[in-house]
């Protein structure tokens, strides 16, 4: 929204409702006018701050994308949408998309419900759904306009089994995590991968995404005796849950998945966050350049905010989208095939991105291991807690 | 053995803060039988005040509880000033709307002004940690347990023995009667809405330190654990209310000892359904409490409906029907698309809420029962989706019936209580009943619309499909609402024990209304699900029936037509303000207050 001005909008949206499909067509020729992404996510509801991540992801990497002479010598820009991450809102989203013949490609939604209503209508409407934190299982079955980026938990758990089991010697561990779609593939795949491991699994616990209270959930957890805690959250709910484990007297490692990666996190959290271990995908002293760039760029245009897991989702999204554009041009069915060509494009969270053109999604996340100490995230130096 | 210490100890602790929240409902529900969609808000409010003060003005504790109670107490009085005293003499019905409203502009403006980013609420008081049981208890518990009970002492003694607290028994146990005794009943509502208001801005400050964590979703949650602490209690009994708090947090602490985590709010709200089964008026309530007045019924305002002649709604239907030729874009059928759904979870509740007076708050489990049922027959058995869409109308029709059942006995408030539970339980049953339902995971593959094994895949297809089964549906509706059955839906709305003395049977009736109406909400639920492809237990929420519940007064309670025209306008309205991005929920929320205002009988009236 904030890329193209107010007047453009109006008229692409005024043109949209008004069936004046041949209207915007007139408009799209001038080859002056930005090439335009569609984004359906939360701005609104339970989940807004996801969509406000989103955006500042997408206007550093925008930023950047400019900087570096844009789409072949044409700017980009998006009109966000607000689904508020519910899938009635985003069906009439996805219709306004696919008749829009400015939108060249569909970013979100957040929610699966939100985003897997609207799969159908992308697929029949040949638009690109680029689901970049759509972890289903199922997402990208919708079609072969569904393409993710979002990190297979097939792919994450087993790093975070390994961290937990094999590097911190964790062997009885009690998993709490989101009862979403989500935390639940998480969950499943956590704990095939900790069993192959050789740990036991002593308690699993699925909590609602609402809940704050965990302190009768931390008793469960305390009587099945384990020497690890095992967090598949987010970072508001994961601090909680570090917080009130204190409080009820647990001192066993904690160990989060990577969702949990915000400042916001050790915020929340204050000294009860303290030696939480977590495998991420970046880290601030990793010395890859995307990623240095990526927290520099970041830290210089938010006023010196730490970026985290949700921005770097959405920043990978835009280049990746850019790059996707370079080659594919601004026909919608090209751009699909483009999607299958681009290789290696640079990304802070698989170092280099190429599609697996079979499950259409990204393969090879990168890992680090890191713990939380004095208050700040750091690599892990390999010494117990 | 020392576990359910510890589990008893959480569950007090938990209760302790659900009971700010409820003693603040009690009161306003005690005075003006109204039940305030808005205190979560303030509670939000005051959260947010409190952040301000202790993070950016660095005030001392007894500082920043003096400022936010202040502050939120304001907000109260701008709420009953502006919001509510309007309406004191409209129908009953226009303020609860009017809270929902007021909770949404709330809510918006603090997004719109702190970002709806999570923040810290660092606590003010010393880190001292005192060993219970297990775990440990903090001096914010016992500051929390000391406002929580000081508070609702303080009403009592106040309620009992000052003069203003006399007026404010006298006006809501007889308004009109009040008045004329000199009290003036404007004064009692601002000093009750002022301290509520105080109350819940300094329960949110403190439940934000507690978790050190304040967020705007955190509003709405809150209403819901104090609505049902409050009526567990014995709804306007403000020591009841803390009680029934405190009993909440055992129940739910010894659900989650027993069966697990992912139970614990089947359990809050189970104990909910079992107390107003067992006790409607709460556990506490006294025996010479004046029994709960309906909601609807009589306090339906007697409204002209807006006659709409039949040859216009042929032309309307007509013009509707032809709208697909014309070239309109794809978004504006999938917006009338989602209308025609909306319509006819509208029907359905205009015919309980509306004809027959049962205001259900808890409409969308209908939906999901009949969107699950639709999804695993065509999935599971290979049933064709045309009548799988059916299968799910009669599934809803027939769990819905038999799950609402228990409260037929219930009245006004009551009910919508009631409902407000039932709704939660089936989507908890939804998430919890993985062999079936699949959890979280939710249905995803679901066969598009089919008829006769032409699969409806266009949206035109899918837009005649759905507007021709809401025609027919409304056609059914209409039909009925004249005839012998519609009046005597009718009869018991307005006066049930006049009614009875009839000999009418009051379960029957209520049985059939939601038997009918369940079909058409079951319906829709089933065309959802296969128009989305995948649902889970999110994809039919809370949110949902309150959308509803607005639609149906909008349209004017019981006015078929009216339910329709409600759903276009309400699909309708957030679509057209997407411009304004971020603001649109909050135009919306004001719109709706407007309109609640100035045509609280709904814009075709009651019928």
């Amino acid at each position: 929204m904030s890329n193209i001005d107010r007047r453009t909008l109006v008229k692409g949206s005024l043109a949209a409702m008004m069936a004046g499909a041949a209207f915007s067509r007139a408009a799209f020729a001038q080859s002056s006018e930005p090439i335009l992404l569609g984004v359906s996510g939360p701005l609104t509801g339970p989940n807004a701050q996801y969509g406000a991540q989103w955006k500042q992801g997408f206007d550093l990497a925008l930023d950047e994308i400019h900087a570096a002479g844009g789409i072949n010598g044409r700017k980009l820009a998006y009109q966000f949408e607000d689904s508020q991450s519910d899938p009635r809102q985003s069906v009439a989203i996805a219709q306004k998309f696919v008749s829009d013949p400015r939108i060249v490609m569909e970013l979100g939604d957040f929610s699966s419900p939100a985003s897997m209503a609207a799969s159908p209508i992308y697929q029949r409407g040949g638009l690109v759904q680029f689901g970049f934190t759509n972890s289903h299982p199922d997402f990208t079955k919708g079609g072969d306009f569904m393409w993710s980026t979002s990190v297979s938990q097939a792919d994450e758990q087993p790093l975070l089994a390994s961290y937990a089991v094999k590097r911190l010697g964790l062997k009885k561990l009690a998993v709490l995590h989101l009862n979403t779609d989500w935390g639940r593939t998480s969950r499943d795949h956590f704990v095939k991968a900790a069993k192959e491991y050789g740990a036991e699994i002593a308690v699993t616990e699925g909590y609602i995404a609402e809940e704050r209270d965990f302190r009768s959930t931390l008793v469960r957890v305390r009587d099945a005796n384990p020497d690890g805690l095992i967090l598949i959250s987010y970072y508001s709910d994961g601090a909680l849950i570090a917080r009130q484990a204190r409080q009820v007297g647990l001192k066993q490692t904690i160990c989060a998945a990577s969702s949990v990666y915000s400042p916001k996190f050790l915020e929340l959290g204050g000294e009860a966050v303290e030696d939480v271990h977590l495998g991420t995908r970046y880290f601030p002293e990793d010395p890859r350049p995307e990623v240095k760039k990526f927290i520099a760029g970041f830290k210089a245009k938010y006023n010196g905010q730490e970026p985290d897991a949700f921005n770097a989702y959405s920043y990978d999204a835009m280049n990746m989208a850019a790059a996707v554009l370079k080659i594919g041009g601004i026909d919608r069915r090209t751009i699909r095939d483009a999607f299958a060509k681009v290789k290696d494009v640079s990304s802070v969270i698989f170092g280099q991105a190429t599609f697996d053109v079979e499950s259409r999604r990204v393969k090879g996340a990168m890992n680090a291991e890191l713990v939380v100490r004095k208050g700040q995230f750091a690599l892990w130096d390999g010494k117990p807690t | 053995m020392s576990s359910w210490l510890d589990y008893t100890i959480n569950g007090l602790i938990v209760g302790n803060v659900y009971a700010l929240v409820a003693v603040g409902l009690a009161l306003i529900f005690g005075v003006s039988r109204l039940i305030n969609f808005a205190q979560g808000s303030i509670y939000l409010v005051g959260a947010y005040i409190g952040w301000v003060a202790v993070v950016q003005l660095h005030t001392p504790l007894p500082l920043t509880i003096i400022v936010v109670a202040a502050a939120a107490a304001l907000v109260g009085l701008i709420i009953e000033r502006f919001g509510l005293r309007p309406l004191q003499n409209s129908v009953r019905i226009a303020p609860l709307l009017a809270t929902i409203g007021i909770s949404f502009v709330l809510d918006q403006l603090v997004m719109l002004t702190f970002s709806p980013n999570p923040r810290a609420l660092p606590s003010q008081l010393p880190d001292v940690r005192f060993q219970l049981g297990g775990g440990t208890i903090g001096p914010l518990d016992l500051l929390i347990a000391g406002v929580g009970i000081t508070s609702a002492l303080l009403l009592f003694v106040f309620l009992r023995y000052s003069k203003l607290g006399w007026a404010v028994r006298a006006a809501s146990q007889d308004r009109d009667a009040a008045m004329q005794m000199g009290v003036d009943v404007n004064r009692v509502n601002q000093a009750v809405f002022g301290i509520a208001a105080a109350l819940g801005g300094v329960s949110g400050m403190l439940v934000g330190m507690y978790y050190n964590q304040i967020d705007t979703a955190m509003s709405l949650q809150a209403t819901l654990k104090g609505v049902v602490a409050e009526v567990v209690g014995g709804a306007g009994n403000v020591p009841g209310a803390v009680i029934g708090s405190l009993l909440l947090g055992l129940v739910e602490s010894y659900g989650v000892a027993v069966f697990g985590t992912s139970y614990r709010n089947l359990f809050a709200f189970l104990l909910l359904v079992v107390v107003l089964v067992l006790r409607p008026n709460g556990l506490f309530a006294s025996a010479r409490q004046a029994p709960p007045e309906p909601l609807t019924g009589t306090f339906i305002a007697p409204s002209r409906p807006v006659r709409i002649p039949r040859w216009a709604l042929a032309v309307a239907a007509a013009g509707f029907a032809i709208l697909p030729l014309f070239p309109v874009s794809f978004y504006v059928l999938q917006t009338l698309i989602n209308a025609w759904l909306l319509g006819m979870l509208a029907l359905s509740l205009t015919l309980v809420a509306g004809t027959i007076g049962q205001v259900s708050l808890g409409h969308a489990a209908l939906l999901a029962i009949g969107a699950y049922t639709s999804a695993l027959l065509s999935l599971a058995l290979s049933v064709p989706v045309g009548l799988a869409v059916i299968g799910g109308g009669l599934m809803s029709a027939a769990l819905g019936t038999l799950l609402i059942s228990p409260s037929f006995r219930l009245r006004g408030h009551y009910v919508s209580i009631a409902t407000l539970a039932i709704g939660e339980i089936v989507s908890l049953v939804i998430l919890n009943w993985e062999s079936v339902t699949r959890g979280p995971i939710g249905i995803s593959g679901i066969p598009p619309l089919s008829l006769f094994g032409y699969d409806l895949i266009s949206p035109s297809s899918v837009y005649w499909f759905s507007l021709a089964v809401i025609v027919v549906l409304a056609l059914l509706q209409g039909r009925l609402l004249t005839s012998h059955l519609g009046r005597s839906f009718r009869a018991i709305r307005d006066d049930d024990i006049a009614a009875r003395a009839y000999g009418l049977s009051l379960n029957r009736y209520k049985s059939l209304a939601f038997i009918f109406g369940g079909f058409a909400a079951g319906v829709s639920g089933g065309i959802a699900a296969h128009l989305y492809s995948y649902i889970n237990h999110e994809t039919f929420n809370t949110q949902q029936s309150i959308l509803a519940l607005t639609v149906v007064i909008l349209g004017g309670l019981g006015n078929v037509v009216g339910a329709i025209v409600g759903s276009v306008a309400l699909v309708g309205l957030p679509e057209v303000f997407r411009i304004a991005a971020e603001y649109r929920i909050l135009i919306y929320g004001i719109v709706l207050l407007l309109l609640v205002r100035f045509r609280p009988q709904g814009l075709l009236g009651t019928i």
